[in-house]
């Protein structure tokens, strides 16, 4: 569904859930989101890139060059243990917020 | 830390930038070379896989920028890539840029010098305590009638009596006091004689000392005087001995017993010593030498204050029917130092000033609308490559802000060197000058309002490109298309009102060199040229002078020295100067002419002049004879009648024989012969009606200080040392004060108008220099755009005339509308000048049709130059550029 409107801020969450197993490139961070999202979100670079440089300014990611499978250079985004926090921190934040939303929904 | 990894960004992204931009690039090329290894992988053929992952992926260049714009430190990192792109924008088009800047510098700098002047001048606080509870009150009356006129000490009584308004009203006169004693030579000051309550009223504390007491302006008072700290620090090397030490004023003893601090100047901006006025019981009307001062009570406010004054004034006159339509103004303090003419002249100015940072502006706008149509193209095609519009909004910001602060830097110099040329143009005697100082709120304003035309202006572009169809722009090619008809039109309006704006300050200045010129036509009545005539005024000194016979020897003595001088032909005595130096004024009677009841008899100048004193200026004989060595204290007393006097009061008949007297106690039965008739002297100023006035011989009417005048072969101004020492060596004693030629007279009489007359001069030059500029950009630009069309036009057989006709009555159409505007806003605003002129009404019409003829010229020939390079355009280039 590559319609879907990204709400503010679930971009860098799902960023950060895509990196919390392993280090990825764009492409790469790009599948893994629409894999674990079962194909909802559909990130394109023009949204992608500028999130991964903002975050990784804010400390949360690093970045590294490094051979992709097909023997291309691609700079790959891994956690920092800023972004680990950030990672644990949102997580519940929206846990939090999904929980109040659907009672709010489901209230008569 | 994030702080410190923000640091690092910042760092990295502002001095590391190519590699940044080298990985970036790199990152995304991987990206989109990986999509397309997925494609193929997926069975796709090479180039419809690229293809595909192209489209997928979106403007490369786009995801480029949008990664820019997160980055940190992008702000400052884009501000300086606008700069240096603003700069080279600037430098790529050097003939607008100085345009724009110099419009700007003039502008701003000319307003900023003008209003720092009229700030300090018209609305500084002023440094006393009660500045604003202070009010002057004058006496105006027909037939002296000066809006700043003076009463007599029975008015005062009169205003005293009946005051509800003031609280404890004071009087205060002007007067030149010669000061001297044992602490150095004589010297002659501004001065003022005060009563008690003056310096309460004005609430200024001395340095040291104190100022006068109650009861000090009794009959019986001693003579007390109060320095000024400039005087102190001059004569007495500011040590406080002075308190309790006797000086000379005028001659006699007075007791120093305070000093003023120099911020206190009144009741003239130069006055520095005040004297305690003693105020004798009047017993009759006269002398009016008299100004009122008083603090308003608590409450009441100016305006009160002047209604009631009035009602005393209807009183003054039931009581004295010689005082017809009489009034007695009250000014704020402000207001009575300014004076009646200076405000409304600066505020004039100001106004004038401020349309020529009107036409700047406009300038500035019509430059920057110029430019938007060429840039519109430049606009479409940095959208079309990815940049956000409020990128571009920002970087069109920025490029105007920077020609704003180019023309404030620039406008600084200008106002720097403006301040310095009113300074040097100051007629002497504007007040608060030494206070003015470049006024940091003028130049910001001014800054302020350039940078919003710029802003205003500047955007043009950006929001034409918003509105317009990129594609279309695009492919319009060499040409600028839409939008640049709507950019034509308003900047034919900018121009037009160019034109009638500075055609309006050009009425405004003809107008008041026109009325200079009047005003220097005349010739104050004599006939001697002023630049051989110089003078000066003695006072002995010494007591003894006082004696007429003394005092008699010791001028016959200042005469033969003076008339020893080589390069001096002839020397004479005189109470009262032309242009503007009236000696006395007072009244006298007719013999055998009855008054009417309750009538008084008329003032006019009476003028003491010695042997020689007609011969020396050059004032014509009518009938009679003049004075000679023969008409001495005992001889019969006689008297000379001005030309205008013997009409007014002698109309029709033989003023010869007739015999007039000086009125008023003290004068006794002394009727004067009238021996003689001369031509009218100007004593009340140039441009003020000839005052009737009637002459005594020195020898009959003596008083011991008086006027040197002496007729030179030569430039009379380089005797001035040798006439001094040469008298000065009769008595160490003598003062000689206002020492100079007529010339310098004469020309200081004027300074007020020519002041006026050159500001205005220079205001409507750069007016008609900044709307030539807006012209001939217009022009030049609309012909560069139609090189196409006339080329067409010359190809199908148009002459070289036919085009310069066509170029010239585009501009001819722009100067008429702007002149017919101009010309109906100059009817309606010059009436503001009414007061300044001499000699030319407000609304003449010769000026109005010679200012429209002239900016019409100015706009023809502004035009030329783009007319000829049209008409200079080959047919067959013109179609090739296509």
């Amino acid at each position: 569904m590559p319609a879907t409107n990204l709400l503010q801020g679930t971009l860098d969450l799902l960023i950060l859930k895509a990196l919390a197993v392993n280090e990825l490139h764009g492409l790469g961070i790009s599948h893994r989101i629409a894999q674990i999202t079962s194909g909802t979100f559909d990130v394109k670079p023009g949204s992608l890139f500028p999130a991964l440089h903002r975050m990784e300014e804010a400390g949360w990611l690093a970045a590294t060059w490094g051979d992709s499978e097909n023997k291309r250079r691609a700079r790959y985004y891994r956690l920092t243990a800023a972004g680990r926090r950030q990672l644990h921190a949102e997580t519940q934040q929206w846990e939090t917020i999904a929980l109040a939303m659907a009672n709010a929904l489901r209230a008569s | 830390m994030p702080l410190l990894n923000r640091l690092a960004s910042l760092g990295r992204n502002l001095f590391a930038r190519p590699r940044v931009e080298r990985e970036l690039d790199e990152e995304l090329r991987t990206y989109v070379a990986q999509l397309t290894d997925e494609k193929r992988a997926s069975g796709m053929e090479a180039a419809e896989a690229r293809r595909a992952a192209r489209i997928e992926s979106g403007g490369v260049e786009q995801i480029k920028e949008e990664v820019r714009q997160v980055r940190t430190g992008q702000m400052l990192e884009q501000l300086l890539q606008d700069l240096r792109y603003g700069v080279r924008m600037l430098r790529k088009s050097p003939a607008f840029t100085a345009m724009a800047v110099l419009a700007l510098a003039l502008g701003i700098g000319a307003n900023t010098s003008m209003f720092s002047v009229a700030y300090g001048i018209l609305w500084r606080p002023l440094p006393y305590a009660n500045a604003d509870r202070v009010a002057v009150v004058f006496m105006r009356y027909f037939p002296r009638d000066f809006e700043f006129g003076t009463m007599c000490l029975r008015d005062y009584q009169m205003w005293k009596e009946n005051n509800r308004a003031f609280e404890d009203p004071s009087l205060f006169t002007m007067r030149r006091m010669d000061i001297g004693g044992k602490e150095g030579f004589p010297e002659q000051v501004q001065g003022a004689s005060v009563t008690a309550g003056f310096f309460a009223t004005m609430g200024v504390q001395p340095v040291i000392g104190r100022t006068f007491a109650a009861g000090e302006d009794h009959p019986a008072s001693h003579s007390l005087a109060v320095l000024s700290e400039s005087i102190w620090r001059r004569r007495f090397g500011a040590g406080t001995g002075v308190l309790g030490q006797a000086i000379l004023v005028n001659g006699t003893q007075a007791t120093v017993i305070g000093v003023m601090p120099d911020r206190f100047r009144f009741p003239n901006h130069t006055t520095e010593i005040w004297t305690n006025l003693v105020l004798n019981p009047p017993t009759r009307y006269g002398p009016w030498f008299y100004r009122g001062v008083a603090r308003l009570k608590r409450g009441v406010t100016l305006e009160q204050a002047q209604a009631e004054t009035n009602q005393i004034g209807l009183r003054m006159m039931q009581q004295n029917p010689y005082y017809k339509r009489l009034t007695l103004p009250v000014r704020g303090l402000r207001d009575a130092l300014l004076g009646p003419s200076l405000k409304p002249a600066i505020l004039v100015l100001a106004g004038a000033v401020g349309l020529v940072l009107l036409i700047a502006v406009v300038n500035v706008a019509n430059l920057l609308l110029a430019r938007a149509t060429v840039r519109q193209r430049e606009m479409a095609l940095r959208l079309s490559l990815g940049a956000g519009r409020g990128r571009l909004v920002r970087q069109l910001l920025t490029e105007s802000v920077l020609l704003a602060v180019m023309g404030g830097a620039a406008g600084l110099a200008v106002a720097w060197g403006g301040l310095a040329l009113i300074r040097a143009a100051n007629p002497g005697d504007l007040p608060f000058m030494d206070s003015v100082r470049l006024d940091a709120g003028a130049l910001g304003f001014m800054m302020a309002v350039s940078m919003l035309t710029g802003i205003l202006f500047g955007l043009a572009p950006a929001f034409q490109s918003a509105r317009t169809d990129l594609n279309a722009t695009l492919k319009e090619g060499g040409r600028t298309g839409a939008g640049s008809h709507s950019h034509g039109r308003a900047r034919a309006a900018l121009v037009i009102s160019e034109i009638a704006v500075s055609l309006m300050l050009l009425v405004g200045a003809a107008l008041l060199l026109r009325s200079l010129a009047n005003i220097e036509r005349i010739t104050g009545g004599f006939a001697t040229p002023p630049g051989r005539i110089l003078t000066m005024l003695i006072s002995p000194g010494n007591q003894k002078y006082k004696d007429t016979a003394m005092g008699l020897a010791f001028y016959d003595e200042v005469l033969r020295r003076a008339r020893n001088v080589p390069g001096v032909e002839m020397a004479a005595v005189t109470d009262s100067l032309p242009p503007d130096r009236q000696g006395d004024a007072d009244t006298f009677v007719i013999e055998g002419q009855a008054l009417a009841p309750g009538e008084l008899n008329p003032i006019v100048s009476d003028a003491t002049v010695g042997p020689d004193f007609f011969q020396t200026m050059g004032v014509p004989l009518m009938k009679g004879r003049y004075f000679t060595e023969h008409d001495v204290e005992n001889s019969t007393r006689v008297a000379i009648v001005s030309e205008g006097f013997a009409r007014r009061f002698f109309p029709g008949q033989e003023a010869i024989g007739k015999r007039i007297k000086q009125s008023g106690p003290g004068f006794g039965d002394n009727w004067m012969q009238i021996v003689g008739v001369v031509g009218n002297l100007k004593y009340l100023g140039l441009t003020v009606d000839t005052d009737p006035a009637y002459y005594m011989p020195f020898a009959q009417s003596y008083g011991p200080q008086i006027s040197l005048a002496v007729r030179t072969k030569g430039d009379a101004a380089r005797l001035a040392e040798t006439l001094r020492r040469d008298i000065q060596g009769i008595d160490p004693q003598v003062t000689l004060a206002q020492i100079g030629t007529m010339e310098q007279a004469m020309q200081s009489s004027v300074s007020q108008p020519r002041f006026d007359g050159l500001l205005m001069s220079l205001f409507a030059g750069i007016a008609l220099l900044l709307a030539a500029v807006g012209i001939y950009g217009l022009i030049a630009y609309a012909v560069a755009q139609r090189t196409h069309e006339i080329g067409v036009r010359m190809a199908l057989g148009a002459a070289r005339t036919d085009v310069l006709r066509m170029v010239l009555r585009e501009s001819a159409g722009l100067a008429a509308c702007g002149i017919v505007a101009g010309l109906v806003a100059a009817f309606g605003l010059t009436r503001l000048l009414n007061t300044m002129l001499f000699g030319i009404g407000a609304t003449d019409a010769l000026t109005f049709a010679a200012a429209g003829v002239g900016i019409m010229l100015v706009v023809v020939l502004a035009t030329l130059a783009p007319a000829l390079r049209a008409t200079r355009i080959s047919p067959v280039v013109a179609l090739r550029y296509e």
